[in-house]
């Protein structure tokens, strides 16, 4: 065996150096038919299902990933029955320009999406490589598209590309846009727990353990500690922007759970909550932070990974987005 | 076959190397053994080669005077940055005073098997000989697990996880060279732990002054999972004075951070192949790197995977020169023939 073992790492190293044939080639040539049954499978799954099918590939495939993500968006796969398809966020977003005069005697102009993460910092990676700051920008892409297609408003983000913007800087961004609404994307990550979850939070004290954990982990690019937000979460907690956020995040949160239970009954609704998150605080705009999906659970990181995944995302979130800002209209319900 | 390469290695001095993130190492047949930081410096300008001496400074010492040197570590999350040209020279450089650590008498030749993580492309294991080929006569590159087993002589039935400072590193040994499908890599690794404990750290000590590299110390000296009975506390100054700081929950919580990913790819490992190969290789993980000397950290492993079924988790004697030493012992073993074309 021993004898066997060395040879083989001769021919590699002739391999490497361009000559000889060997076990490399064999191994690729195998690899390379996997991939186009595993292709043809997935043709042939859309066509008889004309749904999304998720395959599992292998993990050298899975590293191409970074790579499409910098493809522009190409057509979605046609949607699953029950998921936000491109007609039913025309039907919601129908209404859409009329809401909120109930509350702050203006209207909704102004839209800022926040892709966590970036540069740097690469949020949350996943066990196969998949970081946060990649998936969130995609998504909030995707997310500004359905925005200016559907909508009257304007959308700006905090970033558009791969770029570390400090945590207060993305605050002062929409401060100076004079934003009127504030959505910020992000993915979760739970050690321990194999579990798949959505979570919404919007800015507030919270003495939960768990979600002290998590703002810890987002905040970890901003100059202030925890302590620091104390004394302003006090003075925030009797004013509007708090029931406003809170009643923004569920719709949020109701659309992202509405359409991933479909997807994947599996997957925990955790609700909507208050978390000290230095991207929420300081905006006297509605402003919520999505933990859109779950990077620990690996069938989500590849669901993650595929491009159809993300784009119901983004349609999720702009359903939420729509359905909050039509709630002042009270036609808005029967329509639905 | 023995009395052919007897007659030549009275000509040749066998190295094995182990080129990692943080630390690389030499392990050389006459008996020298030696280890660097893998950082490489060069005095920014005339000035700074003036007060510090020395064209070129390594590891601790290049870190100390990092003020004054353009600082590289060029294996950043295991591999050779392609295409950037200071990379490929501080590897050069790596390698260059390593043999010279290893005391070469004049006129041998010296025959090589590097050991690199296993992520390294094909791509970079070129640049990587690129870098090499210049010090030495003969050279095989071989993926750094695979040099830890075969040292070991986990020839067949066995797991190696090496966890190096940006990688994580998985390899399923079954009577052959690993292949792709054997090997596995994830980014959770000694460097996550750093970032963590950083982040950590600024969390609860907003005031406290310190930096990344002061954190890494902190990691290599306390490093431990789930219980320890002693404290841990550091000194940070605060304000200019010296003060004392209670770190032992950040310590903790930054090592688990590793934990989830380091389970879940030993069970995926571990279940592709079949129930009876499964069983033999549970008894035979063997954890190397400088992550297997986080105290606690083989029990952790051992009973997240007790639930499937009785396993042992073991860990190398010698971390820093697990890589090298195997590397040399593949390089002792090698038939005079198949260097001769290398
Ligand atoms: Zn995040």
């Amino acid at each position: 065996m021993r004898r066997e073992i060395l040879r083989s790492v001769y021919e590699d190293n002739l391999v490497m150096l361009g000559q000889g044939r060997s076990l490399l080639t064999k191994r690729r040539l195998y690899l390379g038919k996997k991939y186009l049954i595993a292709a043809l499978l997935c043709i042939i799954a859309v066509l008889v299902n004309g749904r999304h099918v998720n395959i599992s590939f292998s993990p050298t495939e899975l590293t191409a990933q970074t790579a499409m993500m910098n493809m522009a968006p190409a057509l979605p796969p046609p949607a699953p029955e029950g998921v936000p398809n491109p007609a039913e966020l025309n039907s919601v977003a129908g209404s859409g320009n009329v809401a909120l005069s109930r509350m702050f005697g203006l209207k909704i102009k102004t839209i800022m999406i926040d892709a966590g993460h970036g540069g740097s910092d690469s949020g949350t990676v996943g066990k196969m490589g998949t970081k946060e700051k990649d998936i969130t920008l995609d998504i909030a892409r995707r997310l500004r598209q359905h925005l200016e297609a559907k909508g009257n408003y304007r959308i700006l983000m905090t970033r558009e590309d791969d770029s570390a913007v400090s945590l207060n800087r993305r605050v002062e961004l929409a401060k100076t846009a004079k934003a009127d609404l504030f959505i910020s994307v992000h993915i979760n990550y739970l050690p321990q727990k194999p579990i798949n979850i959505i979570e919404t939070y919007y800015f507030g004290p919270s003495t939960d353990a768990n979600i002290l954990r998590l703002a810890e982990q987002e905040n970890a690019g901003s100059e202030q500690g925890l302590s620091d937000f104390r004394a302003i979460v006090e003075k925030l907690g009797k004013t509007m922007k708090l029931q406003e956020s809170r009643e923004f995040a569920e719709s949020i949160q109701s659309n992202m759970v509405r359409y991933s239970r479909k997807q994947n009954s599996s997957i925990q609704d955790f609700g909507v909550k208050r978390a000290p998150f230095v991207v929420l605080l300081g905006l006297e705009v509605p402003s919520v932070l999505a933990e859109v999906s779950c990077m620990s659970n690996r069938e989500e990181e590849k669901e993650l990974q595929q491009e159809g995944h993300r784009e119901y995302i983004a349609r999720s979130l702009a359903l939420g987005i729509f359905d909050y800002l039509n709630k002042g209209d009270l036609t808005h319900e029967a329509k639905r | 076959m023995k009395q052919n390469d007897e007659q030549n290695q009275e000509n040749v001095l066998f190295v094995g190397i182990d080129l990692g993130t943080s630390r690389s190492a030499i392990s050389a047949s006459n008996g020298k053994r030696e280890w660097i930081e893998s950082y490489v410096g060069w005095p920014k300008d005339f000035i700074a080669e003036q007060v510090i001496g020395k064209p070129v400074l390594f590891g601790e010492e290049a870190l100390q005077h990092r003020l004054s040197l353009d600082l590289c570590r060029p294996l950043e999350r295991g591999i050779i940055k392609e295409g950037i040209e200071s990379s490929e020279r501080a590897v050069k450089e790596i390698i260059r005073h390593l043999i010279d650590l290893a005391k070469s008498e004049p006129g041998k030749q010296i025959h090589a098997v590097v050991g690199v993580p296993s992520d390294s492309l094909k791509v970079n294991k070129l640049a990587i000989r690129r870098a090499v080929a210049e010090h030495v006569q003969a050279l095989m590159v071989v993926t750094e697990p695979f040099a830890i087993a075969y040292g070991m002589n986990l020839l067949n039935n066995a797991l190696v996880i090496d966890i190096g400072a940006g990688t994580t590193d998985f390899c399923i040994m079954h009577g052959t060279i690993p292949s792709e499908e054997d090997q596995k890599t994830i980014f959770t690794a000694g460097d996550y732990i750093d970032e963590q404990l950083f982040n950590y750290l600024i969390e609860k000590y907003p005031n406290s002054r310190f930096n990344k590299n002061m954190v890494r110390q902190f990691k290599e000296k306390f490093s431990f999972v789930r219980t320890l009975d002693e404290d841990i506390r550091v000194e940070l100054p605060v304000d200019g004075k010296p003060v004392m700081h209670d770190i032992k929950n950040e310590v903790r919580r930054a090592c688990e951070s590793i934990l989830p990913a380091l389970v879940d790819t030993t069970t995926e490992m571990i279940a592709r192949f079949d129930p009876e190969f499964q069983m033999k290789i549970k008894n035979n993980i063997v954890m190397a790197g400088g992550g297997s000397l986080i105290r606690g950290i083989d029990e952790y492993l051992q009973d997240a995977l007790k639930e499937y079924g009785a396993c042992k988790v073991t860990r190398v004697k010698d971390p820093l020169f697990a890589g090298s030493d195997g590397a040399l012992k593949l390089a002792t073993d090698m038939p005079a023939k198949y260097w001769e074309k290398l």
